[in-house]
């Protein structure tokens, strides 16, 4: 059997890596339009100069060759061919499948502000070519603007700090990262990046950019009648699932491409992972959307149920932080919402009815993993005679007398 | 595969184990030099007690199916083909700490010290014997064995 997989990061590579333990004997074709395998999560790295592109890699150096899969890269895929089964490439090749995988992620997206989308040094930062362009305008430039304080641009913050420059973060809600984090732990953090010299414009809006004779947007206006001088400009507004190639085809997509329980599209034998389902933004999920969508390419019936999606970790200057869940619930009064603080660490647990929703652990996380488990599974936890905040998996603690696995007892 | 089976109810949580974790991964100490008190001193294994619970061992599993490996967005964490033990590379490690989160039983940690790294059970590969926790116990409690993946 022939596979063929588009896309090179979580997703696809997690789903060829699958497939080849399972059947080694699969023809397996990769496409890319990248040159390299990167993780996006450590693009602040390779920017901040901490590693190189070969730093950032997440697979072995010759993983391809090792594992017996054809790699094109530096490949677009621009068109899909569902009945004669083949998708053809930007350099025109046609690539026949039997089954293919699309793990084609999400691109960034520049919202329609006057003067954004037309200015020549706003960078998204999604691939390794976006950080690469900033690295060279990193040698010139002094005031870097980051519009968006979520995950990824405070990503992008941390590394332009990190290469001397004076860096303004704009955002429209009143706190940073502001799906993870609520007001307490969000000011934590915002105060190192203070401390490292970064300026914060929150509850505020960009309404338009000046542009100049080079075709650079050099002023920044806001909704507030404030304004802000940039050499360069990093836009991290969120992202959408990208699937442009498929457009033509009758495969069906709703802002994403749309899958079935076991990651099958409408077509028989495509199957679709990771960011471009729509379903997560992380890189866990993507993993595993990719290894449970290969085992199904080869003949098994596994479902993806494993969806939660709302949990993340933070490291920024070494303050840790894990977020779960419903962080922020509204309106407050109808939740049980619990907090321990010491000088070191901010705890955090939204409940309702003995079933926890949210957790945020700011300073110690260590042992916290199993959060996740009794949030995503809505365990009650009301008949255990303790401190919400002094559980651990001890409390579910189970062995299976054969294997030797941890189970939860429930 | 080889994995440490653990009987709840024979520990009595002497804590023998977490000194000898500490020792097999502190350079030329042993269980009399050991310097419990050092910010480096970390233990890889965990005893955890109250009186409702008794004594409960914490202990990688190296799991058939490791969440830590699934949310490793460096490559830092690898289940070892041959072995099937769950192997971490500190140089590759970006301390994301995806792998904290997605432990369902709460055994990795960042490092005390730095939170620049993982803690994680490395089943004392290179020591000869065996797992130095399992030679610890006085009580038989962890054991090694052979199991089927
Ligand atoms: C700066 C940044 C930091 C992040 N940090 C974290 C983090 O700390 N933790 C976390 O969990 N998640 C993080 N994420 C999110 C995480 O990176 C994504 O969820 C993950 O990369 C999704 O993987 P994917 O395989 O679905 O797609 P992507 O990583 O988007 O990869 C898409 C692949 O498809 C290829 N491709 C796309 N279109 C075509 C085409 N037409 N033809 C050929 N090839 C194509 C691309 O070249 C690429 O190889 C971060 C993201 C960013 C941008």
């Amino acid at each position: 059997m022939k596979i063929v997989i588009i896309g090179a990061s979580a997703a696809g590579i997690s789903a060829a890596k699958t497939i080849k333990v399972a059947e080694p004997d699969t023809q397996i074709v990769v496409i890319s339009k990248e040159d390299s395998i990167h993780s996006r999560c450590m693009l602040h790295k390779y920017l901040g100069h901490e590693r190189d592109a070969k730093g950032i890699n997440f697979v072995h150096e010759n993983f391809f060759a090792e594992n017996n899969i054809t790699w094109l890269k530096n490949t677009t895929v621009v068109d899909l061919d569902t009945d004669k089964k083949f998708v053809r490439t930007n350099d025109n090749q046609a690539i026949y499948f039997d089954k293919l995988l699309i793990a084609t992620g999400a691109s960034y997206f520049i919202p329609p502000i006057p003067g954004l989308r037309e200015a020549k040094n706003v960078y998204g930062f999604r691939d390794l070519k976006d950080a690469q362009l900033l690295d060279s305008e990193c040698k010139t430039a002094k005031n870097a603007v980051v519009i968006g304080a979520g995950l990824v641009g405070m990503d992008a913050a941390v590394a332009l700090l990190e290469r001397g420059l004076k860096v303004t973060v704009i955002e429209m809600m009143n706190g940073i990262m502001g799906l993870q984090l609520d007001e307490k732990s969000a000011e934590a953090y915002q105060q190192l990046f203070e401390e490292h010299g970064a300026e914060f414009l929150l509850s505020d809006k960009v309404t338009s950019v000046n542009i100049d004779e080079a075709g650079k947007g050099r002023t920044i206006h806001l909704a507030s009648g404030k304004s802000v001088c940039a050499d360069v400009i990093v836009i991290a507004a969120g992202v959408r699932p990208s699937f442009d190639f498929v457009e033509k085809s009758d495969i069906a997509t709703k802002n994403a491409i749309l899958v079935g329980d076991d990651l099958q599209t409408n077509i028989k034998g495509i199957y679709a992972a990771g960011d471009v389902i729509g379903i997560s933004g992380i890189w866990p999920n993507a993993m595993k959307q990719g290894k449970i969508a290969a085992i199904n390419m080869l003949g098994e019936k596994l479902r993806y149920e494993d969806r939660y999606a709302l949990k993340n970790t933070t490291n920024f200057y070494g303050l840790t932080t894990l977020s779960l869940g419903n962080i922020n619930p509204k309106p407050k009064e109808s939740f049980d919402v619990l907090i321990r603080e010491d000088r070191n660490n901010y705890q955090k647990v939204v409940m309702k009815n003995g079933i926890i929703l949210g957790v945020i652990i700011q300073g110690n996380i260590n042992s916290t993993g199993f959060w996740q488990y009794l949030i995503k599974n809505k365990i009650d936890v009301s008949g255990i005679d303790k401190d919400v905040f002094d559980l651990s998996y001890a409390d579910f603690y189970k062995v299976d007398s054969i294997s030797g696995e941890y189970l939860y007892a429930i | 595969m080889k994995r440490i089976i653990i009987d709840r109810e024979k520990c009595d949580g002497c804590l023998n184990c977490n000194v000898a974790c500490i020792s097999a991964h502190e350079e030329g100490s042993n269980f009399y030099t050991v310097n419990l008190g050092s910010v480096d001193s970390e233990t890889r294994n965990f005893i955890k007690f109250d009186a409702k619970t008794g004594y409960t061992p914490i202990f990688c599993r190296h799991c058939d199916e490791p969440e830590c490996v699934l949310s490793c967005m460096s490559g830092a964490m690898e289940k070892d083909p041959v072995t099937g033990h769950v192997k971490y590379d500190e140089s590759k490690c970006a301390a994301c700490y995806m792998c904290v989160m997605n432990c369902p039983f709460g055994v990795l940690k960042p490092d005390n010290k730095t939170r620049t790294k993982v803690i994680k059970c490395d089943f004392c590969e290179e020591k000869q014997d065996g797992p130095s926790c399992v030679k610890a116990c006085p009580k038989q409690a962890i054991e090694v064995k052979e199991v089927s993946r």
